[in-house]
């Protein structure tokens, strides 16, 4: 994060000095570089590298709000997106709420962690990452097939405000996933690894060829009845879940329209003791967010504090709706963002000390569990959430590994999830969404009892 | 734009590649109007432009996108994805084959559109929006209302190395209406036309006029409150009759995605998933019964998947997918129909824009109507559920496990739509479920549904794709009520 004196003719900050009377305005300028390389049948198949510019306005009329975007920050370019935002304005209904924008105040902050090597890196670069991904997982599952994606790049946030706020902030962010599977058996099975650092040359991307290969079963998997199982989840499959927790339990959109399957348990335990679910934007634990998208300086913000549940977190429009402070969770204003609020969305779950074979070995008959896939909201007053298991699901028996199991559906709810968590893993990796704005810090975790409603063919 | 073109083309050209194709897009626009409560919810007026340049060389593929509409920033971004190219086959095990599809490669397309979505006053919109989420509140229960309207643009050139040329403007809109009623932990909603957003076209603002969301409204309303007192969806396997909605949606994840060629290559398996049909089995998979006809048009009137020419070039197709139950077509792109053998692609491999790399995506996917009146469906139905508008969906990573749930349902009892049930879930596999679907509504129950954000890829973008479909009848299908 730097707070420096811009030149005399930033048109930046030029477009928010001289606005109408009784307007007032804010703007986000994000510059982004990033290269994704895709791999699957055990070659390079779709290479991406992108240069782009986008810029979010948005004006407030009064209380009448409107947003525009565009991707010229150009002096022309400003005016040009903010007419198109006030244009919008002048004819919204009004916000009652609206508390204006703020100044922000207090001293500039640095950046939490960025890697000017990773934001800049080279297409040859990335590329050989993934190279280093395939033979790694070549070499330690012949035959297999792999796939999988590497996406490295950073971008520039700048923020700017008609209160004086003038904030910028730096973010690195390099990511890897790769799924091996064993076509010839009948199911095929498969195995998984990723892992996430705002810094490239934290990936270790042999490490996780290997376990993605070393994760794949040997045999085919074998059909488990649905029912109530307790599972260790490992850190894909929890980060996602952490994800539903923070949006239909933590999102002051949910508070504010009464659906949040929390709003009647602030101040109540929800989890056990050992369990702390933070969101913690500014730690090198994260994919680091010195600022939200309208400026305000992220802080940590405990949500489960030893198994009590806290408040939902906030943005400019949401805090003045609810009546209560800014926690720095905004996301862009215009859509879809702006329609889905404030998010908690740099979750760290509390680690604790077992290993991944102590998890296992505490649970007498349940399931191991790697990754989810198509989960979503069925009941959000209730938290409650389906979604598919994929690519390592595992039968657990007299505390081992005994095979692989077919994929199950489950349909449960988050809140079941918090509050069963027995024991937490001691190895914490970061889960980030693509681009980084958002990610889910865990470790694996034994939950007493999660409810599985179908299971499918493979 | 045509100089951007041709500049772009010739700096790919003279690197010794074997392939480049060059998009530009500008504008790309969007407007997103919505009121909620009575407040503005996210107005948004967004546009862009930009330049992509996709190489091939024998062995590899190379994208870059930038945008920068300068001539420089498009020999640079030609170059970058040349480099790209380079270093994504310096370790291919096999040379890269597509298919040398017939033209014509050149042309202008353009759609059809009465009245411009983005030349009508957005007062007139955002009042048409206000008015009708105010009649959404008829009740204390009611907790927050949603209108919504969306139209985009898209005006793109495109040129490449073995001579297609075309131009293009899109324009497509749409809107919708929902309501949530809340009680204690109960959340109940509703929405018209349908759900997340409405229905969309490809057309102008005409269309959104004549969805009747003012007039919609207050009934809208009221079944979210009523849907707080009614009784859950029972328990256990029975008849389903699937309203043309619902059954759009499952057209989509059940059949539109496993027929995605890149998909049954597994060239999707690290994010999106496979499919559980073989490439080996095309032209004889047995997918659903006899009443089961689909097709992939992307020259239908009106669909949000319908264009001139795919993103490499290739003219829009009508192809069968689903005959009398059969599995005969899929849906392929110039290399992925190489590698089935077929001599000519599909033509349908679509991009985000300019920002993105093409992939294989639905156009219009329809299931085609049968010859049953919507009465004649329920005819002989002693118990069954009537169930309409998505409420959630998921489906395992090759297709196969579904689990769906509906805003609404209604019991079916001895041939007539009965009472109102909540929170109905109906789950199966998807060729078990096909084949147990025994009448299907004729065209008076059948709807063209617009779907707006139909996601994959890394970086993950979105398709505006339609399904039309009817109403039909499904038997012993696992239903259940409620979450719990």
């Amino acid at each position: 994060m730097r707070s420096r004196r811009r030149p005399a003719r930033d048109p930046v900050a030029a477009s928010v000095r001289d606005l109408p009377p009784g307007a007032s305005a804010d703007l986000r300028v994000i510059r982004s570089a990033w290269t994704t390389i895709r791999f699957a049948n055990g070659r390079i198949h779709q290479p991406h590298v992108e240069r782009s510019t986008h810029v979010s306005y948005r004006v407030a009329d009064g209380r009448r709000l409107g947003t525009a975007t565009t991707v010229d920050a150009s002096a022309e370019g400003l005016a040009s997106v903010r007419e198109a935002a006030r244009t919008l304005a002048r004819l919204a209904p009004v916000e009652p709420r609206f508390p204006g924008f703020s100044s922000g105040g207090g001293r500039s902050r640095p950046p939490g962690a960025f890697s000017r090597a990773t934001s800049g890196i080279s297409p040859e670069a990335a590329t050989r990452i993934a190279e280093r991904i395939l033979a790694a997982a070549e070499d330690a599952a012949p035959g297999g097939r792999i796939a999988g994606a590497v996406n490295v790049g950073g971008e520039t946030l700048r923020v700017v405000n008609s209160s004086g706020l003038d904030r910028t902030d730096v973010r690195s962010i390099a990511q890897a996933s790769v799924l091996v599977d064993r076509p010839e058996l009948d199911p095929p099975v498969s195995g998984w690894s990723e892992g996430g650092h705002w810094d490239a040359s934290e990936l270790d991307p042999e490490g996780l060829g290997r376990e993605a290969a070393e994760r794949v079963a040997r045999t085919a998997p074998e059909t488990v009845a649905p029912g109530n199982y307790r599972v260790v989840f490992r850190g894909p499959a929890l980060a996602e879940a952490l994800q539903f927790v923070g949006s239909l339990g933590f999102s002051g959109h949910g508070e504010e329209e009464g659906w949040s399957c929390l709003r009647h348990a602030r101040g109540k335990r929800i989890a056990p003791e050992s369990v702390n679910l933070v969101d913690d934007p500014r730690s090198r634990a994260t994919i680091p967010a010195s600022i939200d998208y309208e400026g305000t300086y992220t802080r940590r913000v405990p949500l489960v504090d030893h198994g009590i549940a806290g408040e939902a977190v906030t943005d400019l429009v949401t805090a003045g709706r609810l009546g209560r402070g800014l926690t720095g969770h905004a996301f862009p204003p215009e859509a879809p963002w702006g329609e889905y609020g404030p998010d908690a969305a740099h979750l760290v779950l509390s680690a604790g000390d077992a290993s991944e074979e102590e998890l296992i070995r505490e649970t007498r008959r349940g399931l191991l569990v790697t990754r989810f896939h198509y989960v979503r909201v069925v009941d959000p007053g209730r938290g409650v959430i389906t979604g598919m298991t994929r690519d390592g699901t595992y039968r657990i028996e007299r505390g081992e590994v005994v095979g692989p199991a077919r994929n199950l559906r489950f349909t449960d709810s988050v809140l079941t999830l918090l509050k069963g968590i027995e024991l937490l893993g001691r190895e914490r990796r970061i889960y980030a969404g693509e681009r980084g704005m958002s990610c889910y810090t865990t470790p694996s975790a034994a939950v007493r009892s999660f409810r599985f409603t179908s299971a499918t063919l493979f | 734009m045509e100089d951007l073109l041709r500049t772009a083309l010739l700096t790919a050209e003279t690197q010794d590649i074997a392939y480049a194709d060059v998009r530009v897009v500008d504008p790309q626009r969007s407007l997103y109007l919505a009121v909620r409560n009575g407040a503005a919810s996210a107005l948004t007026d967004a546009r862009s432009h930009g330049i992509g340049v996709r190489v091939r060389t024998d062995r590899g593929w190379g994208f870059a996108t930038t945008s920068d509409l300068s001539a420089s920033a498009a020999r640079t971004t030609a170059r970058l994805a040349v480099r790209l190219a380079r270093a994504s086959g310096r370790t291919a095990p096999e040379r890269l084959r597509v298919t040398d599809d017939p033209g014509p490669k050149e042309g202008r397309y353009a759609s059809v559109v009465e009245q411009d979505p983005f030349e009508v006053p957005r007062d007139e919109i955002v009042a048409l929006l206000s008015e009708a989420e105010s009649r959404l509140h008829v009740d204390r229960a009611m907790k927050s209302g949603h209108a919504s309207f969306q139209a985009w643009e898209e005006t793109k050139w495109f040129a490449s190395s073995d001579g297609a040329s075309f131009r293009s403007r899109i324009v497509q809109v749409g809107a919708g209406i929902s309501a949530t009623a809340v009680r204690g932990s109960m959340v109940q909603r509703r929405s018209a036309p349908s759900s997340f957003g409405g229905d969309f076209r490809q057309g102008g603002f005409e269309f959104v006029q004549a969805l009747g969301l003012v007039e919609r409204a207050e009934a809208v309303g009221r079944e979210a409150v009523q849907l707080l007192d009614a009784p859950a969806c029972p328990t256990g396997s029975t008849t389903l009759v699937l309203g043309s909605d619902q059954l759009a949606l499952q057209v989509h994840e059940s059949v539109g995605h496993a027929v995605e060629l890149d998909r049954i290559f597994g060239t999707e398996a690290g994010y999106a998933g496979t499919s559980w049909v073989g490439a080996e089995k095309v032209g004889h998979l047995r997918y659903g019964s006899d009443a089961m006809n689909v097709v992939a048009d992307a020259t239908e009137p009106g669909g949000m998947g319908t264009f001139g020419w795919d993103d490499e070039g290739v003219s829009a197709q009508r192809t069968p997918i689903v005959t009398r139950g059969t599995l005969v077509g899929v849906l392929s792109s110039r290399e992925s129909a190489a590698r089935l053998g077929l001599s000519h692609s599909g033509g349908t491999a679509r991009a985000d824009g300019a920002s993105f790399s093409p992939l294989v995506r639905m156009t219009n996917v329809d299931l085609l109507p049968g010859d049953r009146s919507f009465s004649e469906l329920l005819e002989g139905v002693a118990d069954g559920v009537f169930v309409e508008t998505n409420r959630s969906w998921s489906i395992d990573d090759k297709r196969l496990n579904f689990q769906f749930g509906t805003e609404v349902g209604h019991r079916i009892v001895r041939g007539e739509v009965g009472p109102l049930v909540r929170n109905p879930i109906y789950s199966g596999m998807g060729p078990e479920f096909w084949s147990s679907m025994d009448a299907v509504g004729d065209a008076t129950t059948w709807h063209l549904w617009g779907l707006p954000n139909c996601g994959k890829g890394q970086p993950v973008q979105l398709a505006r794709v339609s399904h039309g479909a009817p109403a039909a009848r499904f038997r012993n299908v696992a239903v259940r009520g409620g979450s719990r």
